[in-house]
């Protein structure tokens, strides 16, 4: 890891505390989340507050890898600012995707534009960027698992 | 009016859209008109108010030294597309506390075309990721309103349709042309199923209103306005998914911000929403105009849709909106925007506003939502 975490090329987690890998290439990831002992919220992310009732009795959780497409949009042009994917720029879709945790979580989607359906059964799945020659960040999106909860 | 209720008394404008006039110029352009409407030179004021989100440090002392010299305080207010509200209610906060009488409160904003600079709002993993395009959270909510009211995308365009053609009669606006429906509904998507000519453009504009006690406004005379609510609030916890939220609550569903911000102002003015005559409200997209309708009780919740197709919208419904146009033919300089709404309502309550008149207006309320889940709410009466 010591090597790793120095080496040019060394991939580092898009947010501190909020996606991990499960194995070295980095083929599975997991979302990471708070739980408040307080009142039971989640919220996305490694948080030493809780968003709801500002309580600090906090459980570092993983938000689950399976959840259901509630709403989502298709960017049709490219994101204002310093975006890292394709270029040129291709419309890709926006999704607020539902997980057993009990928390909604804003992310891309991967796949087909035209395939979107709200209910849809989604997959947490690793998402690699390259920003300039020698950064790299593990992202996260979601992709169609097939099947819908609707 | 009674002595005790705080007042517009004067009201300015400079048209909104895209100059190469300074904040400066503009801002001391609405300045100079709203003092000129209140018969006050710029030695009456007392305290003033910049509302404003692009421009830098002490912008309101920087563009009211225009006016000539000064020792007043002049602060600068911001709360995203709410700031305006922000800063009026500022205003009614100083003088009902009796340390000044007449206040200016002055909104202006220069701003760059296209979409606004993320960094204001996002974290950087956001903007890396392409989470930073503020039409995508404003096109997911209209996605689930759709799905779960069967809400059309011709009702959302009708909407579009109906601004577009209040503009036409307004001097202020950026943009004052009529559309047909199928070219709204022909215009590119720029996020499903929101489309090009169904959102409002950040541009360059200013507004000013001279505020002050209605005992004053009786000695000067002139026209003026009460202001019967101003209240501003953020969005509670898991209240709202507007940009640049990363997630939200499955299991908490809290009342939403425009709701609960025309709860308050509804309860400070005592009066509900069939007392009022007409309204300006924050179309940043042409789907949010249809869920403020339901927020704010005009109709009942998924009935947005069918208010507007119906017509009960449109100048001569039973609800008129956006007679100015809305956001989506001014554009949306956005510490401009809410007093602007202000000035076109000031206008309708005394029976100024030309063709557009909403016949008979005796009160009037303005909206503004944005990012954070800033909103603000002004009610009107004449
Ligand atoms: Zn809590």
């Amino acid at each position: 890891m010591q090597a790793e975490s120095t080496a040019a090329s060394a991939v580092a987690p898009i947010n501190d505390g909020m996606v991990r890998s499960l194995d070295p290439a980095h083929g599975q990831i997991e979302l990471l989340g708070s739980r408040c002992a307080t009142c039971g919220e989640v919220s996305l992310g490694t948080n030493a507050v809780c968003l709801n009732c500002g309580g600090d009795n906090i459980e570092s959780i993983a938000l689950g890898s399976e959840g259901t497409l509630w709403t989502f949009t298709v960017v049709r042009h490219r994101p204002p600012g310093n975006y890292l994917g394709p270029d040129p720029f291709e419309p890709f879709g926006v999704g607020l995707v539902e997980l057993p945790s009990g928390l909604r979580v804003m992310t891309p989607l991967d796949g087909d534009i035209s395939t979107f359906r709200i209910g849809d059964k989604v997959r947490l799945a690793p998402w690699l960027l390259r920003e300039g020659e020698d950064r790299r960040w593990l992202a996260f999106r979601f992709t169609a698992a097939g099947g819908s909860a609707a | 009016m009674n002595d005790s209720d705080i007042v517009i008394l004067g009201a300015g404008i400079h048209p909104f859209g895209r100059f190469d006039a300074s904040a400066q110029d503009l801002g001391a352009h609405a300045a100079r008109a709203a003092l000129a409407d209140a018969g006050l030179a710029w030695s009456d004021i007392e305290a003033a108010y910049l509302s404003r989100m692009y421009l830098p440090a002490t912008s309101g002392a920087r563009i009211l030294r225009r006016l000539g010299g000064t020792d007043i305080p002049i602060v600068d207010v911001e709360a995203a597309c709410a700031s305006g509200g922000a800063a009026l209610r500022q205003a009614v906060l100083a003088i009902r506390s009796q340390d000044v009488e007449t206040v200016l409160v002055l909104g202006v904003e220069k701003m760059p075309r296209g979409f606004m600079d993320p960094s204001m709002i996002y974290s950087p993993w956001q903007i890396r990721m392409g989470m930073s395009m503020n039409p995508a959270y404003w096109s997911m909510r209209a996605m689930r309103h759709m799905h779960d009211y069967g809400t059309t995308q011709s009702q959302i365009a009708r909407v579009a349709w109906k601004n577009h053609r209040n503009s036409v009669h307004n001097p202020n606006a950026m943009y004052r042309k009529e559309f047909s429906m199928e070219e709204i509904l022909a215009s590119p998507l720029v996020c499903d199923p929101i489309r090009r000519l169904e959102i409002c453009a950040p541009n360059d504009g200013a507004a000013a209103l001279v505020v002050t006690t209605g005992r004053r406004a009786r000695q000067l005379g002139g026209n003026p306005v009460t202001i019967a609510a101003c209240i501003h609030t953020i969005a509670r916890y898991s209240a709202d998914f507007r940009c640049p939220a990363d997630s939200m609550s499955a299991t908490i569903e809290n009342t939403g911000p425009t709701a609960l911000t025309a709860r308050k102002a509804y309860e400070t003015a005592a009066i509900g929403p069939d007392d009022i005559d007409c309204f300006e409200v924050q179309d940043t997209d042409a789907f949010c105009e249809i869920e403020i309708y339901e927020e704010i009780g005009l109709c009942g919740l998924g009935q947005g849709g069918p208010l507007v197709e119906a017509g009960h919208t449109d100048i001569g419904g039973r609800y008129p909106v956006n007679m100015s146009g809305g956001l989506i033919s001014k554009g949306e300089p956005v510490g401009a925007s809410h007093l602007g709404q202000v000035v076109e309502l000031v206008g309708q309550l005394r029976g100024q506003a030309g063709a557009r008149q909403v016949a008979d207006a005796r009160t009037a309320m303005a909206h503004v939502l944005g990012a954070g889940g800033n909103c603000a709410v002004t009610i009107l009466r004449h």
